[in-house]
């Protein structure tokens, strides 16, 4: 029996457009378990991003209620929320979203320095993070502008793992990037969740979301329908045919 | 220009709030502008207009001698010099004294005309400009109106020893002699009070020359040959004189150092809004590289697209500079109430076609330059590298401060980061920061020495200051000084005369010659900043503007003359006196009477604190009744004198000091407000990342204070070294040419840690914008 990590009560989120209101996500209820890659799938405009940011206290609920352990962030403000941010989440963006201005080195540290103290212990776990991506030393003195979309999207995990958090946003990350590239962000985050990391990963991208063990299927604000595809194996040709199966149960 | 339009509007709503930033910024500095052009062309074009109105004089001549006599003798000297075009003579009463006004005395020579003779005379008339009623009474100059001087109330003149008190009847404008600031006073009675006052014998009969020139250059010279054959010819009579140079500087030293300040401020703020227009366009050209690429493709070249900036930024400076001119006219009236107050002639506002003119040439020419070399790196903006983002990818730049050395906190090193790589920003603050500094420093001093403590101000500007002085025939000296001596209220007593009329540089103009038995005894010992005073009878130190102005050095061998008779003297020390404008020098008694004797001494009493000065003065004008010709109580005219210049700098001194607030807090919010819009986000990936707005807040505004903190440190401390030269440059036109004024350190230093606390507190409220960036607003980028 796994441990609920997040969990939701009649989640919902709605946007003023145009003076009309528009929901996006409509009384969800949820649970994320500790250890899994969740992948949130669905349809351009099926309230993915929205999810996932709300889970992640990027954003908050317009109802309903969002449960972390015994806290409930969907209660926190702005400033409490940057703070559960900064101790429990890590985060990945499609646009990966380094700052220009600082090294690559830095732009990690920014994160870091914000929770740990001991600098020494926090450059060494920069440095492991940055062996396990393959990230050279001569790269993490680059600026960002400097690296190329796949090494930036590694440092961005780096970053995003730097605080050893509990639970790991990844919004479409391969997203912005090639084939290839994007295959070698996609086995960073299955091995850090291997070595006990939680993902969530929204993503549109079949091939992303075969690295899920748990796939959830968002239509209309709603969420469809779950698979669990059990532990990621690689070459695995049954698990794509489980993962196309739903997939096409759920009209994708 | 429809091309240029689109341009421009599209430029207009991309920023609209540093817009509106330049628009204020653009229309404070041409409404100064325009104060300043009109208080430097206008105001004191007003005193030329206001002189040929009146047919004034260009040279004045009181003489306390009446009759045939002198008539004959002025008439026959004025004839006989080629230069004299017209001149009159009025036979007036004519006697130093004083009046009470803004709580001390005016002392000056007074010089009393019936009214309708001085409104009558073709040369040097005076005008009416306000009175009420009939009857008998007396008119002052307009200068003096006042809540004590006005009509309908009383006002007790001491003439000589003797007071008499009139009603005022209304008040005129005389240009050569309407205030303290002219060597004499004018003052009209009515023809009752004028024949009562002939009649008491308590002033003077005296002739009064008013006297036109060819040529307005001469005027200093002749009114010292003038004043020089008078004196010759009447020994020991009284005279008193004055030229259109002196009086057309001496009565707009106010507006000089207003306008001197007005128009500091005014560049000040133009280039704040230059450099904001700067920063507008460089952040333009970043932004819109994309943008700027796809015109260019589309067949636009970086000339359209400079002229549409041009078109945008130079168009709205005109029409702004326009309307910030037009606004300086609803500043001008209480200006102009404060500079009447301080020149006494009055001044009709009107439209002012050439200060407008420039002030919207200079806005306009500085804004197009501005812009055009901001611009200019879009002309070398090529098309593909632009679409490509081509100089944001290639922009390597220093890693500032790295995180992983650094021992500083986390928040603290990222603000140093933003300032590393700010250098507009941190130009901006240092421009912003040393100009305040230099207020602040100049506020303090004034504070020092004008406001809290007038003595160094009194020490520079009025020269000896005393408690008393008493003057006295010299038969009774003798018996006078020992008096003093064995008086317990006098501290010291000590001869501090002033010969204004007699004492002529032979090569140059009338000095007032300042005698003493010996200048060890003077309370002010700064007189002379340069050599030391004279010991020995042949010895002068003389004005160090004059000096200057004659290529004299210490050293240098003079010949002075005085009643007729030449002496040489060799300048020992250089003194700075602003009452007689540059123009004196310092005599011990030995020395001039190389030259001539005293009929007359003045002495100057310290007395002891809390003795009653007018009492004591009273007291001796009757011990010694016939011998004393004049008592003054010093420290009443001073006190009357100075607390114009007190009101006028504490008024100077809240104006700047609040103006620097609004400057300081303005300039941080437009680098907030940029450095924001630039880094926004920055600011979304560090909050997605767990910065709360408090933490983000502290590091935008600790960003600025490293420039802050620097400049304004610099600034005060560079400030505070130029500070007397710089205002001893403001005042070198009244005889300054070194100022020792005090500079108050605890002051500055309390002033430049107000200043950084202030810009601190600015810079935190205005960061307070970054409350409203979400990380969510990330998502909308995606």
């Amino acid at each position: 029996m796994k441990n609920i990590l997040l969990q939701t009560e009649r989640l919902s989120k709605s946007f003023s457009n145009g003076g009309a209101m528009q929901h996006v996500l409509k009384n969800i209820d949820l649970e994320l378990y500790e250890g899994d890659f969740t992948v949130i799938m669905g349809a351009s405009g099926a309230g993915k991003s929205t999810l996932l940011y709300a889970l992640s206290g990027m954003d908050t609920p317009t109802l309903g209620t969002i449960h972390f352990g015994d806290a409930v962030i969907s209660d926190l403000s702005q400033d409490e929320l940057a703070v559960f941010r900064r101790a429990h989440c890590g985060f990945v963006f499609q646009q990966i979203y380094l700052i220009d201005g600082m090294s690559v080195m830095d732009n990690v540290l920014a994160a870091g320095l914000l929770v740990n103290r001991d600098k020494k212990a926090l450059l060494k776990r920069a440095k492991e993070l940055f062996a396990a991506v393959d990230i050279p030393e001569e790269t993490q003195k680059k600026f960002p502008t400097q690296i190329s979309g796949g090494e930036a999207q590694r440092v961005g995990i780096v970053r995003a793992l730097i605080n050893e958090p509990e639970i790991l946003f990844a919004d479409e990350p391969t997203g912005a990037l090639n084939s290839k590239t994007g295959l070698d962000v996609l086995d960073t985050l299955t091995k850090f969740n291997e070595q006990g990391v939680s993902v969530v990963m929204v993503t549109h991208d079949m091939r992303s979301a075969r690295r899920g063990n748990r796939i959830l299927y968002l239509k209309d604000g709603v969420i469809l329908g779950a698979c669990n595809l059990g532990t990621y194996v690689h070459g695995d040709t049954a698990r794509h045919e489980k993962l196309a199966a739903f997939l096409t149960e759920m009209g994708w | 220009m429809e091309r240029n339009m689109i341009l421009t509007r599209a430029n207009v709503r991309r920023a609209k709030g540093q817009t509106a930033a330049i628009v204020v910024l653009i229309l404070i500095a041409a409404a100064m502008l325009n104060l300043w052009l009109m208080l430097a062309l206008d105001y004191k074009a007003n005193f030329v207009r206001c002189h040929d109105r009146l047919n004034a004089e260009d040279v004045m001549l009181a003489l306390g001698v009446g009759g045939d006599e002198a008539e004959e003798f002025l008439a026959q000297t004025l004839e006989h010099d080629a230069r004299t075009d017209e001149y009159y003579m009025d036979n007036v009463r004519y006697m130093p004294g004083s009046f009470p006004y803004n709580g001390g005395d005016i002392t000056t020579p007074l010089i009393f005309l019936e009214k309708e003779a001085a409104c009558a005379r073709p040369v040097g008339r005076v005008e009416i400009v306000e009175e009420s009623g009939q009857g008998e009474g007396i008119y002052m100059p307009i200068l003096y109106k006042s809540d004590d001087i006005a009509v309908g109330k009383t006002v007790t003149l001491s003439i000589g020893d003797h007071p008499a008190t009139y009603t005022v009847r209304g008040f005129f404008n005389s240009v050569m002699a309407g205030s303290h600031n002219c060597a004499m006073c004018e003052i009209l009675l009515t023809k009752d009070c004028y024949d009562d006052l002939k009649e008491s014998g308590y002033a003077l009969d005296a002739t009064l020359v008013p006297v036109r020139l060819k040529d307005r250059g001469d005027c200093e010279k002749y009114e010292a040959e003038l004043k020089s054959a008078a004196s010759e010819h009447f020994s020991g009579a009284q005279a008193a004189g004055n030229s259109y140079a002196l009086i057309a500087q001496s009565r707009y030293i106010s507006q000089m150092i207003c306008a001197g300040i007005i128009s500091a401020m005014a560049f000040f703020v133009l280039l704040i809004a230059l450099v904001v227009i700067a920063s507008n366009i460089i952040n333009y050209i970043q932004e819109n590289m994309k943008n700027l690429g796809a015109l260019k493709a589309l067949g636009y070249v970086g000339a359209q697209m400079i002229a549409a900036l041009l078109f945008q930024f130079a168009g709205i400076a005109l029409i702004v500079a326009a309307a910030g001119a037009g606004l300086s006219y609803l500043l001008f009236p209480s200006i102009n109430a404060m500079m009447n107050a301080q020149v006494g002639i009055p001044y009709e506002i009107h439209f002012l076609p050439l200060p407008f003119v420039l002030t919207v040439a200079v806005v306009g020419a500085a804004v197009s330059l501005c812009v055009f070399f901001s611009a200019r790196r879009i002309k070398r903006v090529e098309p593909i590298v632009a679409l490509r983002q081509g100089t944001r990818t290639h922009s390597f730049r220093k890693n500032h401060v790295p995180l992983a050395q650094t021992k500083a906190p986390v928040h603290l090193a990222l603000a140093l980061k933003t300032t590393l790589s700010g250098i507009k920003q941190n130009v901006t603050v240092a421009v912003t920061m040393l100009v305040l500094s230099l207020v602040v420093v100049f506020s303090g001093l004034m504070l020092e020495n004008v406001i809290f403590d007038i003595t160094p101000f009194l020490d520079m500007i009025a020269g000896e200051v005393t408690d008393s002085c008493i003057n006295v025939n010299a038969e009774a000296e003798e018996e006078f000084v020992r008096e003093m001596e064995g008086d317990s209220r006098v501290e010291k007593a000590y001869l501090y005369h002033s010969q204004s009329s007699e004492v002529r540089h032979v090569d140059g103009v009338a000095l007032a010659a300042i005698i003493s038995d010996d200048f060890a005894d003077v309370n002010n010992q700064s007189v002379v900043f340069e050599g030391r005073f004279p010991k020995y009878d042949n010895e002068v130190a003389v004005a160090a503007k004059y000096a200057r102005e004659e290529n004299l050095g210490i050293g240098d061998e003079i010949a002075l003359t005085a009643d007729g008779r030449e002496a040489r003297y060799l300048i020992c020390g250089f003194t700075q006196i602003s009452n007689n404008l540059g123009k004196d020098c310092l005599l011990t008694r030995a020395g001039y009477e190389r030259m001539g004797e005293l009929a007359n001494v003045s002495y100057y009493l310290n007395l002891a604190d809390g003795t009653d000065v007018e009492a004591f003065n009273e007291e001796m004008g009757e011990r010694f009744a016939g011998d004393v010709n004049m008592t003054i109580n010093v420290e009443a005219v001073v006190s009357g004198t100075v607390s114009v210049y007190v009101a006028l700098m504490t008024m100077i001194v809240v104006a700047v000091l609040a103006l620097s607030a609004v400057v300081i807090a303005f300039v941080l919010y437009l680098l907030v407000r940029t450095l924001i819009g630039n880094k926004k986000r920055d600011y979304g990936i560090l909050k997605a990342l767990g910065y709360t707005t408090g933490q983000l807040v502290l590091q935008t505004a600790l960003s600025f204070m490293p420039a802050v903190v620097v400049f304004t440190v610099v600034g005060m401390l560079v400030c505070s070294a130029i500070i007397n030269p710089l205002t001893a440059l403001f005042l070198n036109g009244i005889g300054i040419v070194k100022c020792t004024f005090r500079i108050p350190v605890l002051f500055n230093v309390l002033a430049g840690a107000g200043l950084v606390a202030f810009a601190f507190a600015a810079a935190c409220l205005m960061s307070l914008r970054i409350r409203k960036i979400a990380p969510r607003a990330l998502l909308a980028e995606e």
